[in-house]
């Protein structure tokens, strides 16, 4: 970064101190270099030596393989073009995908690429070869043996992958003295002891949302990151259709200490202390069996547990409860129990990653750590000593241990305190194989040879069992050999074209949950830290992935790092404001964190994310944001007490990307919310379709066979941005930088906006790509016609006309013009995304947009065009669904519709006549092709205050 | 007091006014000139390749068809060049030890791609797809000229913008029916504009979208 800022701030030609004989000699050489460089640069075509079959130039391939998150796989589908994995969509054979993706899938093939990833391993004495590691471990491997691997200890993440397991237990058989750690950051211990409790036996719950009628999420956030975030939201808003029957349209209750996407998403929210979510969840428990309530809540929740209470009861069989991972165990328990009431549609399973807590794994790994019991050390793809809790003082333990090895795609904080560090190969470079949250095996095929001198953890788990060369895909093979049945061959080319396993999914138990007794918290007096996993960035292992850290925060709209949200009281009482800088203190740990005020916030609850303030992410990564690791503690992953908070009279800017002014009343026009009972009735006056008002402009003339358009339904987009990270991968949209954003210039051609009520809760999301207007506003103003209309009716930005005069920007009522003011993808780009390998990603068919040039959403022009050629090729129109944009292809609940207007079948039409269908700004007569569809709510009748 | 102006200040002032006339239009003209010289278009140009192929041999003399090397011609964006052992299908029993293809036999000894000079190149913001022109009869030679008479490779047309709309505004004078697109030698008939119309039905081409940006560009 400095050196871009450098470059940008450089100081005025003044100061150079130039006299008139070296300025006339400057520019005369200046003409002459220009002069001489009016000749293109030579360029080669450099052909196959051996062309392989199948492999046409200009022809991308897609083939299905799997993703990781956190542990669990997601089937995807990688375009390749001429080698190059440049885009993920998902895989629709693929459960945890569903043919949808999210940000953290379509980020991984710039993590691919990234420039920062460790090309070679390190020693203790530099740079080293993978043979100088191979003598290295031999040795050490022979003191194990002897000692039946009493001083082995393995730390790995959560472990699906089944083939690794397979070699994990038969080292551990080899060496029945070794140990194995298993450690997420962001665990399901909770959750597991709950089903422990209720059950007897860890299950994993998987609610059926789709069938559910009621849901209560006691701090749930299902609909937000994580690895079940795609199923959960195809599921959640195929439960809230309007075609549906009234009856069955999903009603969401949520309870939060802090505002979630569950939350935002939910027809009734309530904001509550996150102790007092147990008393909320005996309340409802006791209204459920026909008792008075007891436990001590605000009256407001109290009301809250009636009137859902009331609600889950009415809809037994189609009702589900649901608590989240900062709920100690009990709550989960007694959630199973309240499901078991209500025969809630809930599928139970046995755990895929199997048993064991994550919390008291790492409590044991600390233990052999400081009773000297650990010899040999090896790290599997985990970053302890950021992300464990800093009281087990790993930082301190790790450079004593005799001989310690880490796995990883970044040479990071852990790695540098290991003797060992193992360049990793980047999932698209690896063969393996993973299971879903809910099972689901798929392989995981690479797309591109290792771009580095890397290996798999397969090929490392195989040297340490004393294999000298190891290959994956044998690996892989061997252990899916026995379960293929006769014709291996076949059943595996069938299993990678699917890229999903069949008849893998865990098959549901039945199991009956035990009542559980649980005692109501007195309430809470002192102040708690509340912790969530990052929306962009997760626990931070994505931390120097650029696109995900200027990915909008979906309810903040913050880039770039974390912040510290408090409600407007408790910034009243510490005479704080958004932008100021605390001191969070907990025993010996400080951290200082920047205060974002947030009206959807519990009072004396502080809000805040994991994953930033990373010391050696990379170039990306480093510094951004603060690292609340430290406040936590091992018995306490997730409300944290004991927090003191000071101002430290210091303050930053917050880098967002929305929320700089308000206009009154914008919501309702904006972004109408429309209830079920109000849609029944029939919905009148603007925004919704009226008689078209009489124009001067003359009627849009188009008999061409085309006319592009576009429908996004709000009711259904449920905020996560994997469009808008989709839509960056696709159209080459470059990282501009946080200096950037805070100048509120940034650059996704496609923007979710979140609207908020006068008491600023929020009201729902609107993705905001270019409108593609008939009658564009800026399309008069261009002095150079660069901003014109084609005869599909698409708005077309032509970049090499464009002199960048901004007019168009200017009169953009939609404001979705996006300007390069620097070379943010030439010459001038952010950080190290100008380094060659970047480069890679690039989609071959959009340009790369250069300095001074205005750019926008395009309707994905390219994948148009490519159908457009290929249907012209067999002498037919394209037909409807052929054409599908980056970012309806990304969309997990597919609120995007795009379609031809020509063509009477095509869905858009059809939506079009919805009756939630309106205009954006359709006042203005721009006519535009991008259309919405309202927001629908189901509340509750019942609800005097209702969240409106 | 001496006169101020010459008599020969006259002629000099007629020339400027002629030139303040005349010299715009001039220079741009000059301009214009230049940006259609083959220093700025490349046309005609011939540049050092690391084998001389030779097309008046290959497509021409031999007759082999432009597709046995041009492989991706009908299918994808990029026309394709063949890969070494394409070369080899013949040359590992002609010209065995011709020093002129030690490159070649290089290249697939050591497994080492050829480095290609390109000599038909468009900007990077054009997005030129060779299988659409090939599906809707347009022939090879009508953009790259007659190669089967050409010893070394040239960009025979100046592959400007206003070069392409020219066909693009009507390509009737260049359609050729489906059997004649590969044929090097062919020549428009005597009624072609007629035979163009009937070929535009034929091919169902849309000329109103031909001229449209984000045809070409995106």
């Amino acid at each position: 970064m400095s050196s871009m800022t450098s470059r940008r701030d450089a100081a005025p030609l003044s100061a150079f101190d130039i006299d008139r004989r070296a300025a006339l000699k400057l520019l005369a050489s200046g003409m002459a270099l220009s002069l001489a460089s009016c000749g293109k640069p030579p360029e080669e075509i450099v052909p196959y030596v051996d062309q392989p079959e199948r492999v046409v130039p200009g022809i991308p391939l897609k083939f299905a393989t799997t993703l990781d998150m956190a542990g669990y796989g997601r089937g995807v589908i990688v375009t390749s073009v001429e080698g190059r994995p440049i885009k993920v969509e998902g895989n629709p054979r693929h459960s945890a995908s569903l043919g949808a993706t999210d940000v953290f899938a379509e980020a991984s093939v710039l993590s691919l690429y990234d420039p920062d990833r460790s090309k070679a391993p390190r020693g203790p004495k530099g740079i080293a070869s993978w043979d100088a590691f191979g003598d290295a471990l031999r040795t050490q491997m022979e003191k194990e043996k002897k000692r039946q691997g009493a001083g082995l200890r393995l730390v790995s993440g959560r472990m699906t992958s089944p083939t690794l397991l397979r070699q994990i237990n038969a080292l551990l058989k080899a060496f029945p003295q070794a140990r194995w750690y298993r450690y997420e950051p962001i665990s399901d211990d909770n959750e597991r002891e709950g089903a422990v409790m209720a059950f007897g036996r860890p299950l994993t719950t998987l609610p059926r949302i789709g069938e559910a009628s009621v849901a209560l999420s006691l701090d749930d956030d299902f609909l937000g990151a994580g690895p079940r975030q795609i199923a959960n939201g195809r599921a959640f808003i195929s439960a809230r259709r309007a075609e549906n029957d009234p009856d069955r349209f999903l009603r969401l209750y949520a309870a939060e200490p802090a505002l979630s996407l569950t939350g935002a998403n939910a027809d009734h929210w309530l904001a509550i202390r996150p102790e007092l979510i147990r008393n909320l969840a005996i309340a409802i428990s006791a209204i459920l069996r026909g008792e008075k309530p007891n436990a001590p809540l605000p009256p407001a929740a109290q009301r809250f547990a009636t009137v859902a209470a009331a609600d889950l009861k009415s809809k037994t069989g189609k009702a589900i409860v649901t608590a989240g991972r900062t709920q100690p165990p009990d709550v989960h328990a007694l959630c199973h129990t309240i499901n078991g009431m209500l025969h809630a549609p809930i599928d139970y399973i046995e755990p895929v990653d199997p048993a064991g807590k994550h919390g008291e794994a790492l409590h044991a790994f600390a233990d052999d750590l400081s009773n000297n019991r650990v010899e040999t050390l090896l790290i599997l793809d985990r970053n302890p000593v950021y992300d464990a809790p800093h009281e087990l003082g790993f930082n301190g333990l790790f450079p004593k241990l005799p001989f310690s090895a880490h796995l990883g795609l970044y040479d990071d904080e852990t790695a540098a305190i290991c003797h060992w560090h193992l360049p990793l190969s980047h999932t698209l470079e690896s063969w393996s194989d993973l299971r879903a949250h809910d099972g689901t095996a798929s392989i995981v095929q690479p797309l591109i040879r290792p771009l580095y001198d890397t290996r798999t953890a397969h090929q490392v788990i195989a040297l340490i069992s004393g294999a000298l060369s190891p290959s994956s895909y044998d690996l892989v093979r061997e252990t899916w050999q026995p379960q293929a049945g006769g014709d291996f061959e076949s059943w595996w080319r069938q299993v990678l074209h699917d890229g999903v396993i069949a008849e893998t999914r865990h098959v549901a138990v039945s199991a009956q949950p035990k009542a559980v007794d649980i005692k109501p918290a007195p309430n809470p007096t002192e102040a708690v830290l509340v912790l969530a996993p990052d929306p962009s960035i997760w626990d931070g292992r994505d931390a120097n992935n650029a696109w995900l850290q200027e990915c909008p925060k979906p309810l903040s709209k913050e880039t770039w790092g974390n912040t510290l949200s408090i409600s407007p009281r408790d910034a009243q009482q510490l005479g704080c404001q958004t932008g100021d800088v605390v001191a969070l203190t907990r025993k010996n740990a400080k951290v200082e964190a920047v205060v974002r005020v947030d009206a959807n916030q519990a009072d004396s609850v502080y809000a805040t994310t994991l994953g930033h303030g990373r010391r050696k992410a990379g170039a990306i990564g480093n510094g951004i944001g603060f690292d609340v690791y430290p406040l936590r503690a091992i018995d306490e992953p997730w409300l944290i007490g004991g927090v003191t908070i000071a101002k430290t009279g210091k303050s930053r800017d917050i880098p967002t990307t929305q929320g700089q002014f308000r206009l009154e009343g914008e919501t309702t026009e904006f972004l109408p919310r429309v209830s079920l009972a109000a849609l029944a009735a029939g919905l009148k006056g603007p925004p919704f379709a009226e008689e078209p008002k009489p124009t001067l402009y003359p009627p849009v003339h188009n008999d061409d066979p085309y006319a592009w358009a576009m429908v996004i339904d709000t009711a259904a987009c449920i905020g996560c941005n994997a469009c808008v990270i989709a839509c960056q991968a696709e159209n080459n949209v470059p990282v501009v930088g946080p200096d950037q954003i805070l100048r509120s210039r940034v650059m996704h051609w496609l923007r979710v906006d979140t609207y908020t009520d006068a008491n600023g809760g929020i009201q729902g999301f609107q993705p905001v790509p270019c409108m593609h207007c008939e009658h564009a506003p800026c399309e008069p103003v261009c002095p150079v016609a660069a901003s014109v209309h084609d005869r599909e009716g698409l708005n077309v930005q032509v970049y090499n006309r464009c002199i960048g005069t901004r007019f168009c920007q200017s009169n953009c009522p939609y404001k979705v013009r996006r300007f390069n003011w620097f070379g943010y993808a030439d010459d001038e780009e952010y950080a190290n995304l100008g380094e060659p390998p970047i480069k890679a990603q690039h989609n071959p068919d959009v340009t790369v947009r250069a300095r001074g040039v205005m750019e926008k959403c395009t309707y994905c022009v390219q994948r148009i065009s490519r159908a457009r050629r290929e249907a012209e090729k067999e002498n037919r129109t394209i037909k409807d669904g052929e054409v599908v944009t980056a970012c309806q292809a990304a969309c997990p609940t597919r609120a995007i519709s795009f379609g031809n207007l020509k063509d009477t079948g095509a869905h858009v039409n059809a939506l079009r006549q919805h009756k939630q269908h309106y205009e954006l700004l359709g006042h203005l007569g721009t006519r535009p092709r991008t259309t919405y569809l309202a927001r629908l709510t189901n509340p509750n009748p019942d609800f005097d205050e209702a969240k409106s | 007091m001496p006169q101020i102006f010459r008599p020969s200040a006259d002629s000099i002032a007629r020339v400027l006014l002629v030139s303040i006339l005349v010299g715009p239009f001039v220079l741009i003209g000059i301009g214009y000139a230049v940006t259609q010289s083959p220093y700025i278009t490349g046309q005609n140009i011939t540049m050092k390749q690391p084998v001389p192929f030779s097309h008046a041999h290959h497509a021409g003399d031999l007759a082999i068809d432009c597709r046995y090397c041009h492989a991706g011609v009908e299918k994808s964006a990029f026309a394709g060049l063949p890969p070494t052992t394409t070369c080899m299908t013949c040359h590992s029993q002609l010209y065995t030890n011709e020093p002129m293809l030690a490159p070649v036999r290089q290249s697939l000894a050591e497994r080492r791609p050829i480095h290609w000079q390109r000599v038909h190149r468009l900007p990077d913001y054009v997005y030129f797809d060779h299988s659409i022109h090939i599906a809707k009869g347009i022939g090879c030679t009508t953009c790259h000229g007659p190669v089967q008479t050409m010893p070394l490779m040239r960009q025979h047309e100046t592959l400007t913008m206003g070069w392409c709309l020219s066909c693009h505004r009507d390509p009737t004078p260049y359609l050729r029916p489906e059997n004649q697109v590969f044929n090097s030698d062919w020549k428009p008939a005597a009624d072609q504009l007629k035979q163009g119309k009937k070929l535009l039905a034929h091919y169902l081409i849309d000329t109103k979208h031909l001229t449209d940006c984000s045809t070409c560009h995106r």
